[in-house]
């Protein structure tokens, strides 16, 4: 960790005074460092996480107020409720749509970006925008567009000679949306990320590829893929945690619905947790919530290339 | 001759093709990207005219400040957008200096336990903050602090600390430890150190945390909805939320001007920090 310090001997205790705890007097300073931080971070975010696996590990009765243990009796109930088999199906189906689409429209944008000549920084600065602002915002922008009263959406189908469509009103539709309206919101990012990685790529092996007369796909395939397999590998990990836990832009712009056709997991997670008020199920939700954003991410970081050569 | 000339044309027409052709792209990319946000900002100067036309047109017909002076107008508008600064500020600042700290505790400092407590700053990032309303809701009613700004700034502090320390990190490990060293031979501590020696240096990393911060808190509506109920404390995203309901016949132009209102001061900000932010996020959290 700390580098040699041959040149002066009496500073490599003062260069590391932690590696010999207890010998040297300042052995405590990196935790007076890290402490207040960790301390705050494991208050509000992974205490908070075991107490909702004892939660749903439990059951309150709403008349009596008396808990008891159960065990795994909440979570065999919700895997056997239709309402959550829903969710789960919406759920995937929102982060397929979102990631696959998403993933197309970033690397595209990306390659396009990268290309891009002088003064078009303009440009480059604002594609970032839609990803700043809140998901509330984001929806109520989109649920007026696809309003059936005074929406731009219908302004377009118009102008083409197309019959209005009453959007929110069809489950299909509403997913559609749904899935538009996330990748507009959160593929800024993803692609800010596979542009910071095409400008790691050697423009030797570029150079080197067009003397071999290789086309801009073959190029692609055997020179631009592999290198950015990492920041690949990450845009995937963001676009599908980000899908998965949208939240905002679904209660706001469908509510759920119609029926319950756009009703993934964190919004059955809210409507156990605050509307039904049963916080044990409620906290059931949140365990499987969780295993899946675990799951999901280690999936994707498996498609990273391990690095032989150590580098 | 002729073989010569074609051969040149052709040079031209790739040089032009070279040149001029990636416009057209990067054109679709900003038409995808601004033009629902322009059509919300020419949305906000319409009236109820305009939005009962077929077909609808993209610009009013008769620009009115209508919506603008209603929202500015009204007082609750001040209220919320106090609310909002002060809880993104507070909990901004107070984020950003307790990740500088940690962060230069584990990028200097090798010690037991490191590697177990950097656990704890890289796991809380696979949970989404919506996964924990239900404990967290149940934790800030047991501490008495449910609908209190206090309890949302403490929320988004302790949940922007992960993201900002571990891009900290990258950026204090980019300061050559020996400027640290001979700061000690000449006698300062480590907190002194810190404080002037490195700190001044990772300005640009500062800003990038504050920046990804203070996004996260002005934007932030599951806990808002979730922790708070009242108007006196109510953030601008959950009275944009409310809109929903509130109006019998929705006031479209009304509720555009107060999507534009809310978020013009993250935008500004962004605008003016844009350079440090896109290069902090490319070598920092794309990590």
């Amino acid at each position: 960790m700390s580098p040699p310090t041959t040149q002066t001997p009496g500073s490599t205790e003062l260069a590391d005074p932690a590696t010999r705890p207890g010998r040297n007097p300042g052995w405590w300073t990196p935790y007076a460092f890290l402490g207040p931080g960790v301390a705050l971070v494991t208050v509000i975010m992974i205490y908070p996480v075991f107490y909702g696996v004892w939660l749903s590990l439990n059951e309150t009765n709403p008349f009596t107020g008396v808990t008891s243990f159960v065990g795994v009796q909440q979570y065999l109930d919700l895997f056997a409720q239709a309402q959550f088999q829903n969710a789960l199906r919406q759920s995937l189906i929102l982060v397929a749509g979102t990631v696959i689409l998403g993933i197309t429209v970033s690397m595209s944008f990306a390659l396009i970006l990268d290309k891009a000549p002088r003064g078009s920084g303009v440009i480059r600065a604002m594609i970032l925008v839609p990803w700043l602002i809140s998901g509330i915002a984001v929806a109520t922008i989109w649920r007026a567009i696809f309003s059936p009263t005074g929406g731009f959406a219908d302004t377009v189908l118009i102008f083409f000679g197309i019959d209005p469509i009453t959007w929110f009103s069809s489950g299909f539709w509403s997913m559609s949306v749904i899935i538009l309206v996330s990748i507009w919101s959160i593929s800024p990012f993803s692609t800010l990320i596979i542009y910071a990685g095409l400008k790691t790529v050697n423009l030797e092996m570029y150079e080197a590829a067009s003397i071999d007369g290789a086309g801009f796909f073959a190029t692609f395939r055997f020179v631009t893929l592999p290198s950015i397999a990492p920041q690949l590998a990450l845009a995937l990990v963001f676009l599908s945690f980000a899908a998965f836990n949208s939240f905002d832009i679904i209660l706001l712009a469908t509510g759920g619905g119609p029926g319950r056709s756009t009703e993934v997991l964190a919004l059955l997670l809210y409507r156990i947790g605050f509307e039904q008020l049963d916080f044990n199920a409620g906290a059931a939700v949140m365990v499987v919530l969780l295993l899946i954003n675990l799951v999901l991410s280690a999936f994707y970081l498996r498609l990273l290339p391990r690095e032989e050569d150590g580098a | 001759m002729s073989d010569h000339r074609d051969s040149s044309i052709m040079d031209t027409l790739r040089l032009i093709q070279k040149r001029y052709l990636i416009w057209l792209p990067l054109a679709v990319i900003l038409a995808w990207t601004t033009i629902p946000l322009l059509w919300s900002f020419a949305s906000s100067f319409k009236t109820r005219s305009d939005f009962a036309q077929v077909p609808p047109p993209f610009f009013p017909e008769e620009p009115t400040l209508s919506g603008y002076s209603r929202v500015l107008g009204d007082a609750g508008f001040w209220v919320f957008t106090r609310n909002s600064f002060v809880i993104a500020s507070v909990s901004t600042l107070i984020a950003v200096a307790l990740s500088a700290i940690t962060a230069y505790g584990f990028a200097r400092y090798a010690f037991k336990w490191r590697h177990v407590l950097l656990l704890f700053i890289l796991l809380p990032r696979l949970v989404p903050r919506i996964s924990l309303i239900v404990p967290v809701y149940e934790i800030v009613r047991s501490v008495g602090l449910l609908n209190t700004h206090l309890a949302l700034i403490i929320v988004y502090t302790g949940s922007a600390i992960p993201l900002a320390t571990w891009i900290m990190i990258g950026f204090v490990g980019a300061i050559p430890k020996e400027l640290d060293e001979a700061a000690k031979v000449d006698g300062a501590n480590s907190w002194q150190v810190f404080r002037r020696i490195v700190l001044p240096l990772t300005i640009p990393g500062l800003l990038t945390i504050g920046v990804l911060a203070f996004r996260d808190a002005w934007n932030e509506f599951p806990f808002a909805l979730a922790l708070t109920n009242s108007p006196e404390v109510r953030t601008l995203p959950y009275q944009l939320f409310l809109f929903r309901d509130s109006l019998g016949v929705a006031d479209y132009g009304l509720i555009q001007a107060f999507t534009i209102l809310s978020i013009l001061p993250i935008l500004l900000i962004y605008l003016r920090l844009e350079k440090h932010v896109v290069s902090g996020l490319t070598s920092g959290a794309v990590k």
